[in-house]
């Protein structure tokens, strides 16, 4: 083993400048700018729903919108707290309860009023669609956070790769959910509830190692 | 116990991250001997904190980038120090969970013969009392001890009769038991 001053000098010899990370607010405010710019791009492309003037005034649609959107803002503003090693565990916390309200629109469509799935419905072109929108948002808004996460070499990899695919997943989801009309309660769980956790599941599993920075 | 956290840690970093060796080099010295304090009242053991002080001016070293020179210094190196001192504790804990450590007791010498039980005393001398038996007895051990045959398969391996092995066997023992004392 050498001996601590033989590190420190080892360390210090050629000791290069680096770049200081932007305040965590200001990174998670560029993000967050970059995911909406996202769904905004994608609404241009494929459209809005075709009931999105009945959307908005439906107050249960609204919610769930404006809960999975703040999710995804909050979960981003988390995921650059804790991605430092000397900000509180208790942003984690954070992005719950706009959650409740994002989640409570897929219980509320499934238990107040189950929709069957009408006769002859284009189901499977129908779920194609919804899940290439969600993996049209997700996949280069996974990879963009995660490269800026990367950056602060988070000493807690795990909570910083599980907030942030939370942040991914609800982003993913907003543009889903201005762009797809899902009527069919079973569908709604199946090409929506599922692929939103299917995101938030493969981005925390794959993220909790690859951002923890060998050092 | 450990120093008081200067105020000038904050000035120093901010430095380092703007490429001044020289002021680098005055922090780690400097946070050193309070970083074994730390890592001391963390629990680790005397051997360990040499290593756990490494383990956290690398670390401090891999992610300078994130400290923001407007914070304070010391809860940030005190939050990296402690990330690193609880990833090693629980790297022990595992270890101590699954590992013995060796004893006195355990160790051997390279040579063969204090390795292998069969090469060892009481083993080699219970071999050769059984090979200096007469042919008819030291057949019987054989078959109806080492072998463990039944006397029915013991008497067609040998062509003697069954009773004739018994008291092969019996006489063989007996004889076993004067050359093997029992100590």
């Amino acid at each position: 083993m050498r001996s601590t001053e033989e590190l420190i000098a080892s360390l210090t010899t050629g000791l290069q400048p680096v770049r200081r990370l932007k305040p965590p607010a200001l990174r998670a405010l560029g993000w967050i700018l970059l995911a909406t710019a996202l769904i905004a791009v994608l609404v241009l492309l494929r459209g809005f729903r075709a009931d999105i003037a009945d959307c908005v005034r439906d107050p249960a649609f609204l919610i769930q919108l404006a809960g999975a959107w703040l999710t995804g803002m909050a979960a981003t503003i988390a995921a650059f707290e804790v991605s430092l090693p000397d900000r509180a565990r208790g942003w984690l916390l954070l992005p719950l309860p706009f959650a409740a309200f994002w989640l409570s629109g897929f219980a509320y469509g499934c238990l107040a009023d189950w929709v069957a799935i009408p006769a002859g419905a284009p189901v499977v072109p129908d779920s194609v669609r919804c899940l290439e929108t969600l993996v049209m948002a997700s996949l280069p808004l996974g990879l963009v956070l995660w490269i800026m996460l990367r950056r602060a070499r988070p000493l807690r990899p795990a909570a910083t790769a599980w907030i942030g695919a939370l942040a991914v997943a609800a982003f993913a989801d907003t543009a889903h959910l201005l762009i797809h009309v899902v009527e069919a309660s079973a569908l709604v769980l199946v090409i929506n509830l599922v692929p939103v956790t299917l995101i938030l599941l493969l981005g925390g599993l794959l993220g909790r190692r690859s951002l923890a920075v060998a050092r | 116990m450990s120093r008081e956290p200067s105020k000038d840690w904050a000035g120093l970093m901010a430095a380092a991250q703007d490429g001044d060796a020289k002021a680098y080099a005055a922090l780690l010295s400097a946070i050193t001997p309070y970083l074994r304090a730390v890592a001391r009242r963390a629990g680790l053991e005397s051997d360990e904190i040499e290593d756990g002080v490494q383990d956290i001016l690398l670390t401090v070293h891999s992610i300078r980038q994130s400290y923001d020179p407007r914070r304070p210094f010391a809860p940030w190196l005190l939050a990296v120090a402690r990330h690193r001192l609880i990833d090693r504790l629980r790297r022990r804990g595992r270890l101590r969970l699954r590992e013995t450590e060796l004893t006195a007791f355990h160790e051997t010498f390279v040579a063969d013969e204090t390795n292998l039980p069969e090469e060892n005393g009481e083993i080699r001398r219970l071999k050769k009392a059984i090979a200096d038996l007469p042919p008819g007895q030291r057949q019987a051990v054989e078959l109806l001890r080492l072998q463990e045959l039944s006397l029915k398969e013991a008497a067609a391996r040998s062509g003697q009769s069954p009773s004739a092995l018994k008291v092969a066997l019996h006489r063989a023992l007996r004889r076993l038991r004067i050359l093997m004392p029992r100590s």
